[in-house]
C-alpha cells in the first residue's frame, strides 16, 4: 500500500458513504466578470495582431479557439493512445479517429480545390519521406508523452489549467524542440531522406486516396469498438 | 466494517492517479469505498471511466476548483 493512504471506519453520508472529513470548502469566487475581462482582452489584442498582420491575428484567434475546445472536451491526444491498454475504454481513441476523418474530408477539399485550378497544392512541404525513422521516433514520442503526462498540445493546454508539475514539462519541451531543430538538418540528410514519401492521390488518383484513408478509419474505428466491448466482457 | 481509503494524487498526472487507483481497489474488500483526490484534469476523465466499466459505483465531487475527488465503492 502506497504510504500516503489512510484507512478510516466508514458513516453513512451521501449517497456512497464516506466517512473522511473534508476540508470545508472555500467559498467560490464568481468567475464571470473575469470571462468577461478576459474576452475583451482577447478581442483587443487579436483585433491589434490583426492592424499588424492579418495572418497572425488569425493565429491568434484559431490558437485560443483550439485550446478552449481540447480544454473543456478534456481531449488528450496521449489518452487516445494509452487508455485502451490501461482502462479497456476508447472513447478517446474513437473521438481522434473521427477527427481524423474529418480533417482528411477538409484537406482533401483544400488540396483537390487548389489542384482543379492549377494552383500549387498547399501544404505539399508536408508530404515527407517514410522510413525506419519514423516508426523509432513516433516510439520514442509514446513514451516521452505517456512519462510527462500529455503529448504537444495537451501540454500546452494544461500549462494554461495551471497544473504546475508540466511547467516543467514545458521547459523540456522548448528545449528538446529547439535541440532538435538545430541538428535536423543531419537528421534529415543521414537518415530522413532516404526514404520514400508518398502522396496517396499520386497513388490511388484523388477519390480512391480519400476512399481508401476513409475506409481505414472506419476500420480503426470498428476494430475499437469491439475492442472496447471484448474488452469490459 | 467497511473501510475507506483514500488516495492523494495531488499533483500527479495522468496516468498515475489511475494505476495507483487500480492497485488499491485489487487489495479492497467489496464494499470499501476509495477515494482519489487529484487536480490534473485527464485523470477526471478516465479514473470514473474506468471504474464504471469495472462494475463500481462512481461518484466525482469538485472540491475546489481543478481540484476533484473521485469516489468509488467497490462492487463486485
Amino acid at each position: 500500500m502506497p504510504e500516503n493512504t489512510q484507512t478510516t471506519a466508514t458513516s453513512s453520508t451521501g449517497s456512497i458513504r464516506r466517512s473522511s472529513t473534508r476540508a470545508p470548502r472555500k467559498k467560490k469566487k464568481n468567475m464571470i466578470p473575469f470571462g468577461v475581462g478576459l474576452l475583451v482582452i482577447i478581442v483587443l489584442i487579436g483585433f491589434l495582431l490583426g492592424q499588424k498582420n492579418a495572418t497572425v491575428g488569425l493565429f491568434w484567434i484559431f490558437g485560443i479557439s483550439f485550446g478552449f475546445v481540447l480544454q473543456k472536451a478534456r481531449f488528450c491526444f496521449t489518452a487516445s493512445m494509452r487508455d485502451p491498454y490501461l482502462t479497456g475504454g476508447t472513447s478517446l481513441t474513437r473521438a481522434v479517429i473521427i477527427a481524423f476523418a474529418l480533417t482528411t474530408i477538409g484537406f482533401t477539399a483544400i488540396k483537390y480545390g487548389a489542384y482543379v485550378k492549377g494552383l500549387p497544392i498547399p501544404g505539399m512541404s508536408y508530404v515527407v519521406p517514410v522510413s525506419a525513422a519514423t516508426v523509432i521516433g513516433a516510439f520514442l514520442f509514446g513514451i516521452g508523452m505517456v512519462i510527462a503526462g500529455g503529448c504537444a498540445s495537451g501540454t500546452l493546454m494544461r500549462n494554461g489549467e495551471g497544473f504546475m508539475m508540466q511547467w516543467l514539462v514545458l521547459v523540456f519541451f522548448i528545449t528538446g524542440s529547439l535541440w532538435g531543430a538545430h541538428d535536423f538538418g543531419w537528421w534529415k540528410e543521414v537518415f530522413i531522406s532516404n526514404g520514400p514519401s508518398v502522396f496517396l492521390p499520386d497513388v490511388f488518383g484523388w477519390f480512391g486516396a480519400l476512399a481508401l484513408q476513409l475506409l481505414v478509419l472506419l476500420g480503426l474505428f470498428v476494430f475499437a469498438t469491439k475492442y472496447e466491448q471484448k474488452k469490459s466482457a | 466494517m467497511a473501510k475507506e481509503i483514500v488516495i492523494d494524487s495531488l499533483g500527479e498526472a495522468c496516468p498515475v492517479p489511475l494505476v495507483k487507483a487500480q492497485n488499491a481497489i485489487k487489495e479492497m474488500e467489496i464494499g470499501d469505498v476509495l477515494i482519489v483526490q487529484i487536480d490534473h484534469s485527464c485523470a477526471m476523465k478516465n479514473l470514473p471511466e474506468w471504474a464504471r466499466k469495472d462494475g463500481h459505483n462512481v461518484e466525482v465531487e469538485e472540491v475546489d476548483d481543478g481540484e476533484w475527488e473521485v469516489i468509488i465503492e467497490k462492487a463486485k
